[in-house]
């Protein structure tokens, strides 16, 4: 079913309990995708990120990896006997731009699907248009949750899934007292209020919490509190540049990585390369997906994309991963619309509304199988934790034995559960979009 | 006489460019192209509260994010609680994520969107009269006045970060659904918002139009060139700094209600102080002693960064760099300058004259 | 939180000793160009990346020890803030507004020509072991290579001092300083004054950066970062030698003992506050010349 914006907006409108609009205001009738699939022409698909700016140092290898999944598609046939043809715009780390080119993804280029986005403020300065047109958002990376809308997958892990076993691994073996350090934004403070159940959980003592302003480099004042505190390690959310920073100054101000290290959700291969590998050695961190992970996925998919045109930057990282696996889970979920439905007939929403359980197995997901929740549409992953070895690359020590459910709102319950109509409140009602 | 300086003449060009920008609509269908083009009005906006603040005042403005951020926060604020219900959903989504228990007290003006734009204009434009006095009466000027409201900005932008559960952080405020005016819901992509925001732009730039060519305008004017004149003639610099900077405040709240209007999204980053730069860019290559020639500017760079940078990444960034020094090197007047000198050729017949009086007097302003 | 007891302040007093030599050090070149020149350089935060960029290369391309990369980026960094005086800056001197936003386009330049050379991804410098560790005299706590860092900072200052107040190249420019037209007539020539004292602002821009590379990553944006801090120390200073040293003493033992007791962006935000508030009551900074004007 065709979803028109202008039927939309009047819907929600009126659902909000507003008087019906008269048409004057809504004179110009655009469809919310105005374009049709065919077989054998390209489906085209917007990749949002930024290759310019201070974002483009994650998101550039977010274009080249989707890029590659493509080729990889394209070469084994396409989808449904189409070639997927990849729309790529520079969203130049400016927010507002990210909004304006999700516009022109959708209603210039119309796209049947956008891969983009590496922060939080810029999903969240796309999804009003995004939703506004009934359309479909692949987010590929970590993220905090507490967000329902009918017009997103992610394939990264939610903040519930991050930190479940690594709080419990690090109070086993490190101790008991835990210090918070993040950054100052959304994320960290969300991450860390569900790591916070996982402490209590595991009988561990938080002893502060410290958030850093974005972008700052200067952590002796946090050191200092964390000197004075004394506990057993450190739990980080510190992103970008901080982060290199702080692992620089941790040991330079003499912090021993053996008595007290960091178990982070972000420092992968490409930070502790940055940083230089005697400041990453001996830290932990918990991710889906290492380079180092061993399964012939794994080493198939590392050794193909370092020797293809896109694996310049010589690494494989957690994030790439994630977006990689997005592919997939949109190519499955394109097949699963058309079958339904013939090709002609499917839009954004269809295959969005067909992606529920879709599952990406262990001979294309390098990470291992996961899947996509039937109702909140995040991903069912296994979390894995790494340290850091003298060499740059992570060890990993310790595996979930089974897949860990995502789940948006798992730290509040009264707000209600994610389903794939909308947000459901305890009391039964459904509200849709909730951002 | 150089028909660049006939008043006539100007607001010919002026007409011409009101009624090109307002028949967009009859044009274009395009609905991303309409929206494109409004936000672009938005800036037009912008560049003209730059041109005001700076070309007229001599007031050199780096923090012109602080009334277009606030005014955003404010009518994303009031477009929020449009899609609030006061019995069974009173507060917004991200504020029970932050552990809000009630609707904060900041919060509650804006239930009614009348007072909630109200405010968005009223406090931006009440926050430059008072930091605008504080500075100007302590003779504050020049790159002094300059880095001061730099330094200003990035407190704002700090502390709005900083504030998590009201403003919601580094992910700012996204209402869900367009504005509401009337019952009535104003499409974002639509003609309507767009020839809102097309009359606000012309009915502002004719108002500081009109005020560039009044006595309160002529003495601006003279504070630019040499304020310890004008405050020997026992007039009060102060007062005259303040109401410029205020009106260009003013100016700059609009665009920042009608840009939320336009892409119902408000985040710190529309106070960061690279934004704030860009509209001084603007009006620098536009030319920032000409309304029309910033508002020029504005569109020029955007569209150039809207349909070149895609295609040549980093060097359009490189290349906008370059053209800028060359403009501020060569062209201090901007590309309004250079129509200037051309008109003026064209009319004496001979090459244009070295800098009168008055525009070296320009140049040396803030010293 | 809150509380501070007396070994804490201690702490937090050498702590912000040390922030406050990282500030001065980023502020140093600025002063002298803004004080000598009257350019406002906007593309400070630029030479810093510049600094560390050319330590990187120095390094890793030409395997130079890290303590002579800091020597050598002085000169780099220096030869390029001569190329940009003589192209751009001294058609602009009457100007100073102009100078500022001409400055905004070299820093854009210069990031994106850097990004374009070595790529977006960060780099790193390497450092002998023994400024990786930490020094440990009782309860107080200090890293080498702040220490390091701090007799960098003392260093400039002292060199700086003695080359304006104790040669003949220092004395022209204090002449030139006070009164250009009246220095030139004895015979001073001003414009070579000021293309040397750019091009020393930008080479103490470059020690700074080399050092900053460490302590942080060397990335094409590292310098904005450093450039607003800068620019405050220089105001509140007056543009002097003397009132950067006070200011950025001033205002790192203020941010380390505010982030010390609340947290590192409330003590940002105080900070700004503060600085507005002061120039409020002094707009000419603590320790300004006599206004001359021009």
């Amino acid at each position: 079913m065709k979803v028109s914006r202008r039927g939309f907006i009047k819907s929600t409108v009126v659902a909000a309990g507003a008087v019906a609009a008269p048409h004057v205001w809504l004179p110009v009738s655009s469809e919310a995708w105005g374009a049709t699939l065919k077989k054998g022409e390209p489906i085209k698909v917007g990749l949002l990120f930024s290759l310019t700016g201070s974002l483009a140092v994650p998101e550039e290898d977010s274009t080249l990896v989707m890029q590659y999944a493509i080729d990889e598609i394209n070469k084994a046939g396409g989808i449904a006997g189409s070639p997927i043809q990849p729309v790529i715009v520079d969203a130049k780390s400016d927010f507002a731009v990210y909004s304006e080119k999700a516009k022109e993804l959708i209603l210039r280029d119309k796209v049947i699907a956008i891969f983009g986005c590496y922060t939080s403020a810029s999903r969240k300065a796309i999804l009003p248009t995004v939703m506004a047109n009934n359309h479909l958002l692949y987010y590929p990376t970590c993220y905090e949750g507490a967000e329902c809308t009918q017009n997103t997958i992610c394939t990264g892990p939610l903040a519930n899934q991050h930190s479940k076993d690594l709080i419990p691994f690090m109070v086993q073996n490190f101790g008991k007292k835990v210090f918070f350090v993040g950054s100052n934004y959304v994320w960290p403070k969300e991450s860390n209020k569900n790591a916070k159940v996982w402490l209590q959980q595991a009988g561990g003592e938080l002893l502060g919490e410290e958030y850093i302003p974005l972008g700052s480099s200067e952590f002796g004042p946090v050191l200092n509190k964390i000197r004075e505190a004394k506990p057993s390690f450190i739990f980080s959310t510190v992103v970008g540049a901080s982060d290199i920073a702080f692992h620089k100054q941790f040991k330079q101000e003499g912090f021993k990585v053996d008595s007290m290290p960091i178990a982070s959700l972000t420092t992968g291969e490409i930070e502790t390369r940055a940083m230089g590998n005697e400041f990453g050695a001996g830290h932990f961190l918990s991710a889906p997906y290492f380079q180092a992970l061993d399964n012939p996925t794994n080493k198939k998919f590392v050794e193909n994309f370092l020797a293809s045109k896109y694996g310049k930057n010589g690494v494989t990282h957690y994030n790439m991963e994630e977006t990689y696996t997005s592919a997939y889970v949109f190519k499955y979920g394109l097949e699963a619309a058309a079958a339904k439905l013939g090709i002609e007939n499917v839009t954004p929403r269809a295959i969005r509304d067909n992606s529920g359980g879709i599952k990406v197995g262990a001979d294309v997901s390098p990470e291992g199988p996961i899947w996509i929740d039937e109702q909140n549409f995040n991903c069912w992953l296994v979390p894995k934790i790494g340290q850091c070895q003298a060499d740059g690359s992570f060890k990993i020590v310790k595996q979930a034995a089974e897949h860990v459910a995502p789940d948006p709102y798992s730290i509040y319950p009264n707000l209600g559960t994610c389903t794939k109509d909308g947000l459901k409140a305890p009391d039964g009602k459904i509200r849709k979009n909730v951002i | 006489m150089n028909l660049y300086h006939n008043k006539l003449a100007q607001w010919a060009a002026y007409g011409v460019f009101f009624a090109i920008i307002a028949a967009v609509p009859l044009f274009v269908s395009d609905s991303f192209l309409l929206n494109q083009l409004g936000t672009y009005g938005v800036y037009g906006l912008l560049a003209l509260s730059i041109s005001l603040c700076w070309g007229f005042g001599g007031i050199l403005n780096l923090g012109q994010g602080i009334a277009f951020g606030l005014a955003a926060y404010g009518m994303a604020m009031t477009m929020q609680m449009q899609t609030q219900d006061p019995e069974s959903n009173p507060i917004p989504p991200f504020m029970l994520n932050n552990s809000l228990e009630q609707l904060p007290a900041l919060w509650e003006p804006f239930w009614s969107t009348g007072l909630g734009i109200t405010l968005a204009l009223v406090v931006p434009t009440l926050f430059y009269v008072i930091f605008g006095n504080l500075m100007f009466r302590a003779r504050v000027s020049g790159p002094f006045f300059a880095i001061m409201s730099l330094a200003m900005l990035s407190a704002l932008f700090t502390i709005i970060l900083d504030m998590q559960p009201y403003t919601n952080g580094a992910n700012g405020i996204t209402p869900p659904q367009p504005l509401t005016i009337l019952g009535t819901p104003l499409d974002p992509y639509g003609p309507a918002t767009y020839w809102l925001v097309c009359g606000l732009l012309i009915a502002l730039t004719v108002g500081a139009k009109l005020l560039t060519q009044s006595k309160f305008g002529l003495l601006v004017q003279a504070v630019r060139g040499d304020a310890e004149r004008v405050r020997f003639l026992g007039y009060n610099v102060a007062a005259y700094e303040t109401a410029i900077y205020a009106l260009s405040g003013f100016i700059a709240a609009v665009a920042g209600c009608c840009w939320v209007i336009l892409v119902q999204y408000v985040s710190p980053a529309q106070l960061d102080v690279s934004f704030s730069v860009t509209m001084v860019i603007w009006a620098g290559i536009g030319g920032r002693l000409s309304l029309l020639g910033s508002m020029l500017g504005a569109f020029i760079i955007q569209g150039g960064q809207s349909y070149l940078g895609d295609a040549l990444l980093s060097t359009w960034l490189l290349g906008l760099g370059a053209f800028f020094i060359i403009v501020v090197r060569f062209l201090p007047k901007g590309l309004a300058g250079l129509l200037e000198m051309g008109l003026g050729a064209l009319s004496s017949g001979r090459r244009p004259k070295q800098l009168e009086p008055a525009d070296r007097a320009n140049a040396m302003a803030g010293e | 939180m809150g509380s501070l007891d007396l070994n804490s302040l201690i702490n937090a007093l050498v702590l912000g000793l040390s922030i406050a030599s990282i500030w001065l050090l980023a502020a140093i070149g600025l002063t002298i160009i803004y004080g000598v020149v009257g350019v406002i350089n906007m593309a400070h935060g630029e030479f810093i990346m510049l600094g560390a960029y050319s330590s990187y290369l120095l390094q890793s391309y030409f395997g130079l020890p890290f303590l002579l990369c800091i020597p050598a980026s002085f000169v780099v960094v220096a030869a390029i803030g001569l190329v940009i005086e003589r192209g751009l800056i001294r058609y602009l001197y009457n100007r100073p507004l102009d100078t500022l936003l001409a400055t905004w386009g070299v820093s854009i330049v210069l990031m994106q020509a850097v990004r374009l050379i070595f790529g977006s991804d960060p780099k790193y410098l390497a450092v002998p072991a023994l400024f990786s560790s930490n020094l440990q005299i009782g309860f107080i706590n200090l890293s080498v290579f702040r220490i390091v860092v701090m007799a960098v900072t003392a260093l400039v200052v002292a060199g700086t001092w003695f080359l304006f107040y104790r040669t003949r190249f220092g004395m022209q420019v204090r002449a030139v300083t006070q009164n250009k037209e009246m220095a030139a007539s004895f015979g001073i020539n001003a414009s070579r004054v000021y293309m040397l004292t750019f091009a020393l602002g930008a080479g103490l821009a470059g020690v700074a950066g080399s050092l900053f590379g460490v302590l942080n990553i060397v990335l094409p944006t590292m310098g904005t970062a450093y450039v607003v801090q800068a620019f405050l120390v220089v105001v509140t200073g007056g543009g002097t030698l003397l009132g950067s040293v006070f200011a950025g003493g001033l205002t790192g033992e203020l941010q380390s003992i505010f982030a010390a007791v609340t947290n590192d962006t409330f003590a940002r935000f105080l900070l700004f506050l503060l600085i507005v508030v002061f120039l409020w009551f002094r707009p000419q900074g603590l320790f300004a010349p006599r206004s001359v004007r021009r």
